[in-house]
């Protein structure tokens, strides 16, 4: 295995009742599509319940991080609870403020300026932890002699459906 | 308690299905029917808290899923809701076939249409179960 095949789980809450669910699921979908598309993989959380025991393997296969739009934290709790415990976690609310985060859900329709610099700065904090956290899983493989350096590919869907 | 249908989709994050049912569902609570429906965080759902399952214990719901592991329709019922329709966002695509409705990050005007088509016939069904009780 190459260490370039080393992927990060990035978890999203994608909650559908406030706009913090709406800015973590477009800072997910960002890191898939765009930051890091070769090294990114998520899952649907609900399927950790609705799925099988290869969806719930899904944080012990991936060094995870969890990204919550608000401090309930459900990506976080529902992970550790189904699957295993995250390496990392963010709160939306924290870097857009909690009365923010807790309002209404946004459709993309009426995505303006100020979200997608919503979702910027949520981005820049979930790709510092992604590098981290992607460093560490790198050095780990390599110190237990399951991972040598060379190149892989691709990133995506974790769920197995083969979708970026 | 609140009486009015939970509306919930899966949000699926891997697929443009997902979006879709994500954003048709936001379309009924905030613009058809916000006063006789209501959407409830499905991840909250699925942390199994007793807070979030008492949102929907007992609670008319229709849900809206983009792929057959049916999540939101599964984790609804596992949390006591009462799935009266379980929309399955593919259905709405074989009436559209060799439609190109854009990724699970952003919708083409195609992919719109689809949202809108569904939204409607959501508020629909709303209507029919707010009237019934």
């Amino acid at each position: 295995m190459s260490i370039n095949m080393v992927k990060v789980g990035v978890v999203s809450c994608s909650g559908e009742d406030c706009l913090g669910g709406t800015i973590s699921r477009l800072a997910t979908r960002k890191m898939l599509d765009e930051i890091r598309p070769d090294t990114t993989v998520t899952i649907c959380l609900p399927l950790f319940l609705a799925g099988g025991v290869e969806e719930r393997g899904f944080a012990e296969k991936f060094p995870t991080i969890s990204v919550d739009g608000c401090s309930k934290a459900c990506a976080k709790r529902a992970t550790e609870k189904y699957s295993g415990k995250v390496s990392a976690a963010i709160d939306v609310s924290d870097f857009i403020g909690k009365e923010v985060a807790e309002a209404e859900a946004l459709s993309i329709r009426n995505l303006t300026d100020e979200h997608s610099a919503m979702v910027e700065k949520v981005v820049s904090e979930i790709t510092v932890k992604f590098d981290e956290v992607l460093r560490a899983a790198q050095r780990d493989l390599v110190a237990k002699g399951l991972a040598m350096v060379g190149s892989g590919p691709s990133g995506g869907c974790g769920c197995g459906c083969g979708t970026k | 308690m609140s009486e009015r249908i939970k509306v919930i989709p899966c949000s699926g994050m891997g697929k443009v299905y997902g979006l879709v049912a994500r954003e048709s569902a936001l379309k009924v609570v905030q613009e058809l029917c916000p006063q006789e429906s209501s959407t409830v965080c499905l991840a909250y759902i699925v942390t199994g808290d007793q807070e979030a399952k008492e949102l929907i214990e007992g609670q008319k719901c229709i849900t809206l899923d983009g792929c057959p592991a049916m999540c939101a329709a599964k984790n609804a019922e596992l949390a006591g809701g009462v799935v009266t329709e379980k929309v399955r966002v593919i259905d709405s695509f074989r009436k559209h076939k060799g439609a190109k409705p854009g990724t699970a990050t952003d919708l083409t005007e195609e992919g719109w249409l689809v949202v809108d088509e569904i939204a409607g016939e959501i508020a629909e069904k709303v209507k029919l179960l707010s009237k019934e009780g």
